[in-house]
């Protein structure tokens, strides 16, 4: 173990954002020095003025000005840097690659080490970063993880040491939103929309009149399923008049039921797998865990479990970011888990 | 919900058959799987769940694949092992143009050089979205149609 104090600059260009961290790590107290991420800089100052014709997922207009912006090409910051984190995987390969240039390039001329992270590991960071699950903190914890592109329940025995023992086997739970509320017509992206108008319900106090399947719910094993949300929310929607599916309390009565269907199997899934592994705590990382009712439910769930900590999610970061990717990194730096410039590459398929 | 499935071969020809349930696929794939080699083509059309990833999971299951197969929507795209001999194929490009807007965004995949190592076949959900892409390969495409 390398208890040494330390400050990790990060770059995480796996797939949609492009983002920058430095965080500082002396015993227990962790700081986020810094932390930029491009889709939330207005597109001019992103691009120095120039943007480019195709600026989706390109990178690296955005990486070079990211870490202009983080004072990295400033010699007397960059010296206060112990080691270089960047995502390896998953995520695609031409993306990836921005970042791995990037941090190759910087730690081949400056000489610190460099570490390869997996993005997944970062989302399982997320949570370390908040003060009052750090404290706390001791294995095994079971996390769930929940975004646009996985759900997967993980159990972390140590740090480093991840076995995923549940999974979807089709649709993420983040995609399950998105895509119903762009059945029902509702702009993308819609996850946080359903949760809007769910709230909206929530508040009449009444029943919802639609009920939504909840696949796999009962099946003994730890996976779940979610495509099947697709077909019958289109025929429920389908099933109602024109004139009423532009009325918003219906909208938010359907928003509800969604809602509802998902968190219900997410919660079930993690009270089943809390029961056959016997974790410490619980957390939830990914851009879902932002959502309220699922915080929600997840913390009342954990409650009729006898002596289990509810880890609460990070605020602020719970989508794609560098910040967790600086903390995994500051993992690994106490494993001296280091890699080598000459050879890190991209590791598109990468499990956790 | 049964689902009208049309397959267009290269050569123009086109076959149309009901796919009763979500089990169902094979009927299709066994259509398919005669006319692809290494850099087919195969393009998925429908609305929004129509099948299009519960299709490709029974292809990759007939070529051997393993690996099991989520929506690769967020993703983009997913590279799956497979092993068919007869074939000679190798990897399985799974890619979702679902949340692509342009054919220039394409060019983050890699794809025409993924597609023509000589051991892979790509199958892409919403080729609607990267439709010029789609034209370029036109002579290399297998276009299922999908009704729900
Ligand atoms: N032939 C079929 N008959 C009935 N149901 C089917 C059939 N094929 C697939 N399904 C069901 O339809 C649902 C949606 O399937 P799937 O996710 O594969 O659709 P998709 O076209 O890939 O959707 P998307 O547009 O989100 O990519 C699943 O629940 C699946 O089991
Ligand atoms: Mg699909």
């Amino acid at each position: 173990m390398n208890n040494k104090s330390h400050t990790i600059l990060a770059i995480e260009t796996s797939c949609d954002e492009t983002s920058v961290a430095l965080l500082r790590v002396s015993g227990n107290k962790v700081e986020i020095r810094h932390h930029e991420t491009a889709t939330q800089i207005p597109i001019h100052a992103r691009y120095g003025g120039v943007v480019p014709e195709v600026a989706a997922r390109t990178h690296v207009a955005e990486v070079v000005s990211l870490l202009e912006r983080a004072g990295i090409f400033l010699s007397k910051k960059l010296s206060t840097v112990d080691a270089i984190a960047v995502t390896r995987g998953p995520g695609l390969s031409t993306a990836l690659r921005v970042g791995i240039e990037a941090a190759r390039t910087l730690a081949f001329s400056t000489g610190k080490p460099l570490i390869g992270v997996n993005h997944l590991e970062g989302h399982l960071a997320s949570s370390w970063l908040v003060p009052e699950n750090r404290n706390q903190w001791k294995f095994p914890i079971l996390a769930l993880l929940v975004s646009g592109g996985h759900t997967e329940l993980v159990l972390m025995k140590d740090f480093g040491k991840y076995r995923i023992i549940g999974r979807t086997r089709d649709d993420a739970a983040g995609e399950a939103f998105d895509k119903s509320a762009k059945l029902m017509g509702l702009a993308y992206p819609g996850g946080p929309l359903i949760s809007k108008y769910a709230a909206q319900f929530e508040k009449t106090k009444q029943k919802s009149r639609f009920t939504l399947p909840r696949p796999m719910i009962n099946d003994p094993s730890l996976d779940m399923s979610f495509s099947g949300l697709k077909t019958a929310v289109r025929q429920t929607w389908e099933g109602i008049s024109n004139e009423e599916r532009s009325n918003e309390s219906i909208i938010a009565e359907m928003a509800w039921s969604i809602q509802d269907a998902i968190c219900d199997v997410l919660v079930q899934k993690t009270q089943r797998a809390i029961q056959k592994h016997h974790p410490v705590a619980v957390t939830v990382v990914g851009g879902v865990s932002a959502n309220k009712e699922l915080q929600k439910r997840m913390a009342e769930m954990i409650q009729t479990q006898t002596n289990i900590l509810f880890h609460v999610p990070a605020i602020g970061l719970h989508t794609d970011n560098a910040a967790m990717i600086a903390a995994a990194g500051s993992w690994r730096f106490s494993r001296n888990a280091f890699d080598r410039w000459q050879t890190i590459d991209a590791k598109p398929e990468w499990n956790l | 919900m049964s689902r009208l499935v049309t397959i267009v071969f290269p050569n123009g020809k086109k076959k149309t058959q009901k796919v009763p349930q979500a089990e169902a696929w094979n009927a299709i794939i066994d259509l398919i799987y005669p006319e692809i080699k290494p850099g087919s083509i195969v393009t998925l059309s429908g609305p929004l769940g129509a099948g299009k990833t519960t299709c490709v999971q029974h292809l990759a299951k007939t070529l051997g694949g393993k690996k099991l197969i989520q929506s690769p929507t967020f993703a983009l795209m997913r590279v799956i092992p497979v092993a068919d001999n007869r074939h000679g194929i190798k990897r399985l490009i799974h890619v979702d143009a679902y949340r692509i807007e342009h054919d220039e965004e394409l060019r983050v995949l890699d794809l025409d050089e993924e597609v023509t190592d000589g051991k892979s076949i790509c199958v892409l959900e919403w080729p609607e979205n990267v439709q010029s892409w789609i034209q370029k390969n036109q002579t290399r495409c297998i276009a299922i149609y999908i009704k729900v």
